[in-house]
C-alpha cells in the first residue's frame, strides 16, 4: 500500500461510523522502491490530497523526515519538495501491518502489500 | 568430489534462501522431514514422479508429499529417520527432474507446513453411510449387471454416462413422466439390499426408479440437490468399482468433502435429502480426507480434514434409488425445494448475497490463475477510454481483476480495487512497475473509500454480476459516490443480445437438454457457453483447468458455475438515470452494453 492510497482509505462504511478518517497506520515492514519521478504529475495531484492526513502517515511510518507540513504556495516549483514528496507518496509501500479505524478501533490487515478492506454483512450499514 | 562440493554448496544456498524468504529452517541432522528445494508444484512437480523414486528403493514407504499452490519447493514426511536417509543417500543431487537434467537438491526440515484444510462443519443430518453394504463377489456380480458397452444402449451426458430403469429420469425438468414408465424394471438382483437395509433399521419398501451413472476418471457431476416434488423421503447411492469424494454444500455455506467407499450404500435423508446439495468434482484424482481431533476452549472436537495426499480414481458406476411421488412437495426445508418457487427478479438481499458469495467470489477465487492465463488483453474502447483521462487524473478501476485495464501511464494515479485476493495477487504482479498504480482489496457495495475522491471510475464486467436490481444500482451509486461533480466513468456490462458478436459459435445450437441449479432457494437455468442467452439471470460455466508452466492443460479439472444477469438494451442506462449521473454516450460494443457518464453537480 503506497501512502497516496492510504490518503483515500476510510472504514466510513461500518454501521455507526461517521467518516473514519484518516485511518492510523501500524507497519511491520516497509519496502522503499524506486520508481518514475514525473514532477508534472506530482503538481496536479498534490492539489488533491489531504496533505496533513499524508504527513502524518509518513510520520507514523518513520518516513516524515524533512517532509514539510503544509504545502507551501508555487510547491510545484521546489524540486526538493517534489522529489521528497515523489518518495513518500509512490515509493513507500507498507507491506505488511493493519490501518485501524479512529472510531470503532475495526483494524484492516495489510498484507503482500495489499490493504484488505472488507467488511462482514454484520459491520456494513 | 567435485559433484559432492557442488551440491553442498547448492545445498547451502537454497537452505539460505528458503529461510529468507519463506522462513523454513533446513538442519544438518537427519530426521523424517525432507525438503525438495528445487521442486514443487509451481515447477510442475507431479506426485508420481516422487512416487517412482520412493517405490525404487523397496522400502514399503509411502511418504506423506506436501506441495503447496505455487511453491517451487515441497516435502516429504517419512515415517522413519532410516527411511529418509535413505532415500536422502539415494538422490539428493542425483535425482534428475526434468528433461534438461537439473538434479534434485533436498535438505532435511525441523517441521513441515501444516497445509491441510479443515472444514469444521459436521456431516449433514440424515446422511447414513454404510461401508461394506455388499461383498466383493456382489460388486463383481452387479458391475458385471450394469455395466455397458460406452458406445451401446447408453445416453451420454456431458460428463458421464446414465441408464434408466423403472421410468426415465428426464434430464430437462428432473423429474420423471409416471405415464410412461420403462419397460425395463429395478432387476430383482437388487432385491438383496432392501432387506439388508431392514436388518440395519431402514425400513424401506422397494424404490421404483433406478438410475445408473458411470463416471470414467475425470468425470463428475455438479452440485445439486434430488429435485424434492418427483421424489420421495429417502435416495439410495450404491457405488461400485471406485470410492470417490463427494463434496457436501449446504445454503448457509457450510461445506463438508465426505468420502464415499466402493461397495457402500449411501442412504439419503432429511438434511442430506432435501437440504443439502451434492456434487463430485470432475478430476482423475480425489484429495484423502482425514479425521483429526483439535483442542479448542478445552474440549476436543472430531473436525474432517482434506489432507495433501491424493489417491487416483477408477471408473465408478453408482446405482441411484428412488421411489417416485407425484404433486408439490411437503418437506420443511423450503431454500431448495422447487414447489416453493421464487423469481429471481427481485430477490431479497440476504439470498442474493450468499448467490454471488458462491457463484462469484468463490469462484473467482477457484479460478483466479486460470482466469489470468485467458484475460491479459484489455478490450480496445476501454483502452481508448484510459488513454485519454488526462494528465495529473486520479482514476478507481472497480472490480479491477487481475489489473489488465491498469494502463501503463506514470501521469495519472491508477487504483484498483478487487474482492478476490486470487486475482489481487495477479494484479499486484501485473502493477509492480507501474509508478502510480496500486492495489486494495474491496467490495464495490461497501467501498471504504473517501466520497469524491476520483476523477474518473472504471467498472468493466462487473455489475453483471449482482444478482438483485437493488444490489446493481447500490453498485453504481457507488462508482457516482466515489467521483468528484464532473467526474466521469465508464461502465460495462454483458449483454443479453449476442448477434452482433464473437461470442456465438456458429456451428453450436441450443442443446435440448437444458440444466437448472437452485442455488438459496433461486432456480438459474445453466447457460450453454457460446450460444445465444435465453433468459436474463443464470450460470454461466467456467471449465477449470491447470495452469502449468504458464500453460493451460488440456483436461478439464472442474467446471465451476458463475452467475450472470445479461442486461437487455437500455437498462444500464437506466439505472444511471436513477443517480445524478449524465449518460454522454452509450453503446454496444462486442457483446457488451456501455455507457459513459458524467456525474452531475448537485447542491446538497
Amino acid at each position: 500500500m503506497k501512502l497516496i492510497t492510504h490518503n483515500m482509505l476510510t472504514s466510513k462504511c461500518i454501521k455507526g461510523v461517521l467518516t473514519g478518517y484518516p485511518l492510523a497506520i501500524n507497519a511491520t515492514d516497509v519496502k522503499v522502491t524506486e520508481v518514475d519521478y514525473n514532477p508534472d504529475f506530482l503538481s496536479r495531484v498534490i492539489p488533491k490530497l489531504d496533505w496533513e492526513v499524508l504527513w502524518t502517515a509518513a510520520n507514523s511510518i518513520g518516513h516524515g523526515e524533512g517532509l514539510p507540513k503544509a504545502v507551501e504556495p508555487k510547491f510545484e516549483e521546489n524540486e526538493e519538495f517534489l522529489k521528497k514528496a515523489h518518495k513518500v507518496l509512490l515509493e513507500v509501500e507498507v507491506e505488511e501491518g493493519y490501518l485501524t479505524c479512529p472510531e470503532s478501533g475495526r483494524q484492516f490487515p495489510i498484507s503482500k502489500g495489499i490493504p484488505n478492506m472488507l467488511l462482514t454483512e454484520a459491520e456494513v450499514q | 568430489m567435485d559433484e559432492e562440493k557442488k551440491t553442498e554448496r547448492k545445498k547451502k544456498r537454497f537452505a539460505a534462501r528458503l529461510k529468507s524468504s519463506r522462513g523454513i529452517i533446513c538442519t544438518e541432522s537427519t530426521g523424517p522431514n525432507i525438503i525438495l528445494c528445487n521442486a514443487g508444484q509451481a515447477t510442475g512437480l507431479e506426485k508420481s514422479e516422487i512416487t517412482k523414486l520412493v517405490t525404487d528403493l523397496q522400502i514399503g514407504e509411502h511418504p506423506k508429499f506436501i506441495a503447496e499452490k505455487g511453491e517451487t519447493h515441497s516435502f516429504l514426511v517419512f515415517s522413519t529417520t532410516e527411511s529418509a536417509a535413505l532415500f536422502y543417500d539415494t538422490y539428493n543431487g542425483k535425482a534428475k527432474i526434468d528433461d534438461n537434467g537439473t538434479p534434485l537438491y533436498m535438505s532435511f526440515v525441523e517441521s513441515v507446513p501444516n497445509t491441510e484444510v479443515v472444514c469444521p462443519h459436521e456431516n449433514p443430518k440424515g446422511l447414513q453411510i454404510i461401508n461394506d453394504f455388499i461383498t466383493i463377489q456382489e460388486e463383481d456380480t452387479f458391475m458385471k449387471l450394469f455395466d455397458w458397452d460406452e458406445n451401446i444402449d447408453s445416453s451420454k451426458l456431458k460428463n458421464r454416462q446414465v441408464k434408466h430403469y423403472g421410468y426415465e429420469f428426464r434430464y430437462g425438468s428432473n423429474d420423471v413422466d409416471l405415464t410412461s414408465p420403462l419397460h425395463e424394471k429395478i432387476p430383482e438382483e437388487c432385491d438383496v439390499l432392501w432387506r439388508r437395509l431392514r436388518n440395519h433399521g431402514l425400513d424401506v419398501e422397494v424404490p421404483d426408479q433406478l438410475t445408473v451413472n458411470k463416471y470414467s476418471p475425470g468425470h463428475g457431476i455438479p452440485s445439486h440437490v434430488d429435485k424434492h416434488s418427483p421424489f420421495g423421503d429417502t435416495i439410495l447411492s450404491l457405488s461400485l468399482g471406485s470410492s470417490v469424494v463427494m463434496d457436501w454444500k449446504h445454503p448457509s455455506g457450510k461445506y463438508v468433502p465426505i468420502q464415499v467407499e466402493r461397495r457402500s450404500m449411501l442412504v439419503m435423508q432429511d438434511e442430506a435429502r432435501y437440504d443439502w446439495q451434492h456434487g463430485i468434482q470432475s478430476r482423475t484424482w480425489d484429495p484423502i480426507i482425514g479425521n483429526r481431533t483439535v483442542t479448542s476452549e478445552g474440549t476436543q472436537k472430531h473436525v474432517t480434514v482434506i489432507t495433501n495426499d491424493t489417491q487416483p480414481r477408477q471408473t465408478r458406476i453408482s446405482l441411484t434409488f428412488r421411489w417416485t411421488r407425484s404433486g408439490p412437495c411437503e418437506c420443511k426445508y423450503k431454500t431448495l425445494c422447487d414447489s416453493v418457487e421464487k423469481s429471481s427478479e427481485n430477490i431479497e438481499d440476504d439470498v442474493a448475497s450468499n448467490l454471488e458469495e458462491l457463484h462469484v467470489h468463490q469462484v473467482y477465487e477457484q479460478i483466479a490463475g486460470h482466469f489470468s492465463t485467458t484475460r491479459h488483453k484489455p478490450w480496445p474502447k476501454v483502452v481508448e477510454f484510459m488513454a485519454s483521462v488526462p494528465p495529473g487524473a486520479i482514476v478507481l478501476d472497480l472490480g479491477a481483476g487481475n489489473g489488465k485495464n491498469i494502463l501503463r501511464r506514470n501521469d495519472i494515479l491508477q487504483i484498483a480495487g478487487e474482492r478476490s485476493s486470487g486475482l489481487l495477487s495477479e494484479c499486484k504482479q501485473h502493477i509492480q512497475s507501474i509508478a502510480g498504480a496500486d492495489c486494495v482489496r474491496l467490495d464495490l457495495l461497501n467501498a471504504n473509500l473517501v466520497d469524491a475522491c476520483a476523477d474518473v471510475v472504471i467498472c468493466i464486467a462487473v455489475i453483471h454480476h449482482f444478482s438483485s436490481k437493488a444490489r446493481r444500482l447500490q453498485a453504481i451509486s457507488t462508482i457516482c459516490r466515489l467521483l468528484r461533480p464532473g467526474g466521469r466513468t465508464l461502465i460495462t456490462v454483458w449483454a443479453k443480445d449476442q448477434t452482433k458478436s464473437n461470442y456465438l459459435c456458429k456451428n453450436k445450437s441450443q442443446e435440448p437438454e437444458e440444466q437448472r441449479v437452485t442455488v438459496s432457494g433461486v432456480n438459474l437455468p445453466v447457460h450453454e457457453n457460446r450460444t445465444q442467452f435465453q433468459y436474463n439471470d443464470l450460470l454461466v460455466p467456467w471449465k477449470l483447468r491447470h495452469v502449468k508452466e504458464n500453460k493451460l492443460s488440456n483436461q478439464p479439472e472442474n467446471t465451476l458455475l458463475r452467475y450472470y444477469h445479461v442486461f437487455e438494451e437500455g437498462e444500464l442506462d437506466d439505472l444511471c438515470k436513477e443517480l445524478p449521473l449524465e449518460v454522454e454516450k452509450s453503446f454496444y460494443e462486442e457483446g457488451n452494453w456501455c455507457v459513459v457518464c458524467k456525474k452531475i453537480n448537485v447542491s446538497t
